[in-house]
């Protein structure tokens, strides 16, 4: 694109958010804040065991409770089974045959208030025949293992296999191979809202739905297919998110629950999750097993590698053979790997279901980058150097098959050494401190079929108002303000004079959602096309009334006139106006989708163009370790990612500081998930670790700009591989400044304490003092 | 216990009477009986800070605070914090730096921010995020939260961002 980037007017620039003064004043309505007339409230019956056939519900005496207008059972549905893909169809939204969780949905409840719909939750009496369950991936597998699923034997519930070049053959002419075996388990989204959905319906059999979610439309399909209603009769509405981080992906049991309470009860109906509900019930971040076998040359260069992923899947697929790639997906686009094998192993267990999460797969990205360091350790090699060789550069192609346009990822390794002193602090400070690097890729959109693309649309009132039509949702990351700068840009208006209809099924069009990070590639580029339809046909009415070619006008400030000479120009309301006089009135429509392959599946055909564009990111933290009581205190971290193009810089800045506490603060320092049973032991607030203002360190965030050719002004995805680059850099800091590798995440004071008594000291202070191990070959 | 008690409370300045159960918390009296929706349940169990009120122009968590013991105190909700002049600085400052994500803990974190203000106008940066060390916020990393609420101390040198 060869336009001139200083002439924009609200594009790349830092400019407050549009939601923000709904928000600042406590207006914003989330779901649970609303209320409507004769409004009922739902609550949810769960399963107190992990694995227990359903021998009987008698709902007599609850459905006798004064006050309960309705109590629904399994009976009540039509059995259907939820599934991400045709072949991962395993769960119902209410269970009619047996539980495989604690926590899964059993029967639910509307009555007039909280207290009467409690009680008649304690009145429904359950029979169940407790089965046998398991809880660990070695459990799920093993001959004689109970089945979560009777279909899928061992509980393997999903498995990719990818092998590209010679793998074997490149292992055996390495110079070092090194085995390690990374773990980490669940972890958590604690977005700041837990779930709430509100279902009211109407005379004429539709449904309005208010619900937390990535994308309205992806919600309103499955809906209404549980429902068995047409899609036009299920309006998913728009409502603001109170955060998403991957775990408001897929249609909830709620959102079919509350939904069929208000068509049965003719009312609305209010389901409000506790904490630990959402904890509990929506999704988690999955646990898994690593294993990395890689070779190396003598200067570091990457020969082979091959990687075995078992992730603990809990009791349904939720988005698994997504889940499944994911980790392995962000690595080969991160480091180029010519010869590479991978075997992902999703397994079901007794537990809750896992998705897709912000740094989802810590323990295979972690184990990468910190393998990488103990491979340059043992051959003398200096870690960033062995990053640079090995990092991709923009025109290659992944060993999936997918070009790699755009990237900046050398830049960002660059930028990240010298602002955090890399180079000069590593293996040079003090005792007990120490510094790490991380990098990583995420994708920009998947091959999402028939709801990959996004659609927008724009209108004007007589007045020059503008509105802009489209699905695009904000969880929280600024999707709206990334639609209204867009649009003002090219119509020339103020982007607080941009009116915004989105997010509402009833109102706009196909959107794939914010899911897969494609918001911005897919449906910027949708507004940004509309946007220029519309000003295509101003122009034309314009340029007949000021006798002028239509390709010299431009709009800015309200006004669209010649190019060069403001006062040969029309209000943009005059035009407006005109246009709707002539007969001609504006309408502008947009649409966009991401080029990809469409014959790549995640397991059947993992081949192909995945993703349109990726961002690149990379990440130094320096961390200082108490060495009595293995507390971590991070002193400095420098977060680089090349977005492509920041549409607003606060807001992309914002993204990567809010990636680094959640990815490598909380991710790499205290979040996990301890079970006993089948049962989380720290679901709530009090007991699952998230960071807090006290614990951050400082941050330097520092966008890097590659222009993307086929994004919204150059826009790629932001923010996202900083989470995971920030894990990668906390884990090997740690270690630099331990001596030791741990590699059971996350980094918890009593595992590092007891690496520092037990164990000498392996990870080396400095390159080039390590010891050659002799699988090193002499 | 009674069933219900009248309660005379006093929120953004505006005497009420509420007739509740005792049982009720000032979270949901103030979310169900007066429809002020700005304070959020996070948790339930003051550990997250998303319902935090001022009472007695001190931060409180109306989650853990019975709305009878809140009775004669003065409540400042965030829907009581603009005025016909507008926004309140913490508000504007939010808004311009960038501070506001999900919004989600907005009103919580606004409030403690007024608070810290209020008796410290010139806090460090250690106090700032003390003062806001029991909110949770799970999208911004507070970095942007702790620059707007620095931006308004009043020993801030100029042009220094």
């Amino acid at each position: 694109m060869s336009e001139d980037r200083t002439q924009y007017k609200y594009i790349g620039r830092s400019l407050p958010r549009v939601d923000s003064r709904a928000k600042a004043t406590g207006q914003a309505r989330f779901s649970a804040d609303l209320s409507f007339p004769r409004m009922l409230v739902g609550k949810v019956l769960r399963s107190p065991y992990p694995h227990a056939r359903i021998l009987n519900i008698d709902v007599t005496r609850a459905k006798a409770l004064p006050g309960v207008k309705a109590v629904i059972t399994g009976q009540d549905t039509h059995g259907e089974k939820w599934g991400v893909f045709p072949y991962t169809r395993d769960m119902q939204m209410l269970q009619t045959e047996k539980v495989r969780y604690v926590g899964d949905e059993v029967a639910a409840v509307a009555a007039v208030d909280e207290d009467t719909a409690l009680e008649a939750l304690g009145l429904i009496r359950v029979d169940y025949d407790i089965l046998p369950a398991v809880f660990t991936i070695d459990e799920a597998l093993a001959d004689d293992a109970p089945l979560v699923h009777e279909d899928h034997p061992r509980n393997r519930n999903v498995e990719v296999n990818i092998d590209v070049g010679e793998v074997d053959v490149a292992l055996l002419g390495a110079y070092l191979v090194r085995t390690d075996t990374f773990t980490a388990p669940e972890d958590d989204y604690f977005m700041a809202e837990p779930y709430a959905v509100c279902a009211r319906p109407d005379a004429d059999g539709n449904i309005e739905v208010w619900c937390p979610n990535a994308g309205p439309h992806m919600k309103a399909k499955p809906l209404a297919n549980v429902l068995k209603l047409p899609m036009s009769r299920v309006r998913v509405r728009k409502i603001a998110i109170g955060g998403a981080f991957g775990g408001r992906s897929e249609i909830s049991p709620a959102d079919f629950l509350c939904s069929l309470l208000a068509l049965k009860t003719g009312r609305p109906v209010k389901i409000v999750y506790t904490r630990e509900e959402n904890t509990i019930t929506v999704r988690q971040g999955h646990g898994m097993v690593v294993t990395h076998t890689t070779g190396m040359d003598r200067e570091g260069r990457v020969a082979a590698r091959s990687s075995t992923a078992h992730l603990d899947g809990g009791a349904y697929s939720s988005t698994g053979p997504i889940a499944v790639s994911v980790p392995f997906l962000c690595m080969e686009q991160t480091y180029r790997l010519e010869n590479v094998r991978f075997h992902g192993v999703r397994v079901y267990t007794n537990k809750p279901v896992r998705g897709m999460i912000r740094i989802h797969g810590r323990a295979y990205a972690c184990g990468v980058d910190m393998q990488l360091d103990m491979m340059a350790a043992d051959l003398g090699l200096d870690p960033v150097d062995v990053r640079l060789k090995n990092a991709r550069r923009p025109g290659e192609t992944t060993a999936t098959k997918s070009l790699v346009g755009s990237c900046g990822l050398v830049e960002c390794i660059e930028k990240v050494v010298e602002k955090s002193g890399f180079r000069e602090k590593y293996g040079r400070l003090p005792k007990w401190r120490g510094i790490g690097l991380g990098l990583n890729s995420v994708q920009t959109g998947f091959p999402l079929g028939i709801r990959g693309g996004s659609q927008a649309m724009i209108k004007f009132n007589e007045d020059g108002g503008v509105s802009v039509i489209s699905g695009v949702v904000d969880n929280g990351q600024g999707n709206d303000q990334m639609i209204v700068q867009i649009a003002a840009e090219v119509l020339g208006v103020p982007p607080n004079e941009v009116d915004l209809i989105t997010a509402d099924t009833e109102v706009t069009a196909n959107d794939p959602g914010s899911y897969s990070m494609v918001s911005t590639f897919a449906g910027g580029n949708a507004v940004r096309l509309a946007a220029e339809d519309a000003r295509r046909q101003l122009f034309e009415v314009a340029a007949d009334q000021l006798e002028a070619n239509p390709a010299d006008l431009v709009a800015r400030d309200r006004k669209i006139f010649v190019k060069g000479s403001p006062q040969r120009g029309l209000a943009l309301a005059k035009v407006v106006r005109l246009a709707l006089i002539q007969g001609r009135p504006v309408m502008g429509q947009g649409s966009y989708s991401p080029r990809v392959d469409h014959g790549r599946e995640w397991v059947s055909n993992p081949e192909g163009q995945l993703s349109e564009a990726f961002s690149f990111g990379a990440t130094a933290a320096e961390v200082e370790v108490d060495p009595e009581t293995g507390q971590v205190k991070v002193l400095n971290v420098v977060a680089a990612q090349d977005c492509g193009y920041a549409l607003n810089p606060m807001v992309v800045e914002g993204q990567f500081e809010g990636s680094v506490a959640m990815g490598g603060q909380g991710g790499m320092l205290t979040e996990f998930h301890a079970w006993a049973g089948g049962h989380c032991l720290n679901p709530t607030q009090l007991d699952y670790q998230v960071p807090l203002a006290v614990d951050m360190p400082p941050i330097t965030p520092i966008i890097v700009e590659t222009i993307d050719p086929n994004g919204p002004y150059g826009a790629k995805e932001a923010g996202m591989s900083v989470a995971m680059s920030a894990a990668q850099a906390y884990a090997c800091a740690v270690a630099n400044a331990i001596g030791h590798y741990i590699k059971d995440f996350p980094l918890t004071p009593d595992k590092i304490v007891e690496a520092i008594r037990t164990r000498a000291p392996r990870a080396p202070r400095e390159f080039g003092s390590g010891n050659l191990f002799d699988h090193v070959k002499k | 216990m009674p069933d219900a008690v009248v309660l005379d409370l006093v929120v953004n300045g505006e005497s009420i009477q509420v007739l509740a159960p005792p049982h009720l918390t000032l979270l949901e009296v103030l979310r169900e009986k007066l429809e002020l929706t700005g304070a959020k349940e996070g948790c339930g169990e003051g550990a997250c800070g998303s319902c935090t009120v001022l009472m007695d122009g001190r931060p409180i968590r109306s989650c853990l605070t019975l709305a009878v013991e809140a009775a004669g105190h003065p409540i400042t909700t965030i829907e009581g914090l603009a005025t016909e002049e507008g926004l309140h600085p913490v508000q504007e400052a939010f808004i311009q730096h960038g501070a506001i994500q999900c919004g989600f803990c907005t009103p919580g974190m606004i409030l403690s921010a007024k608070a810290l203000m209020d008796r410290n106008p010139q806090p460090a940066e250690a106090d700032i995020r003390e003062a806001i060390g029991a909110n949770i916020c799970r999208c911004t990393g507070y970095a942007k939260i702790v620059e707007a609420i620095s931006s308004l101390s009043s020993n801030r040198e100029d042009g220094h961002e």
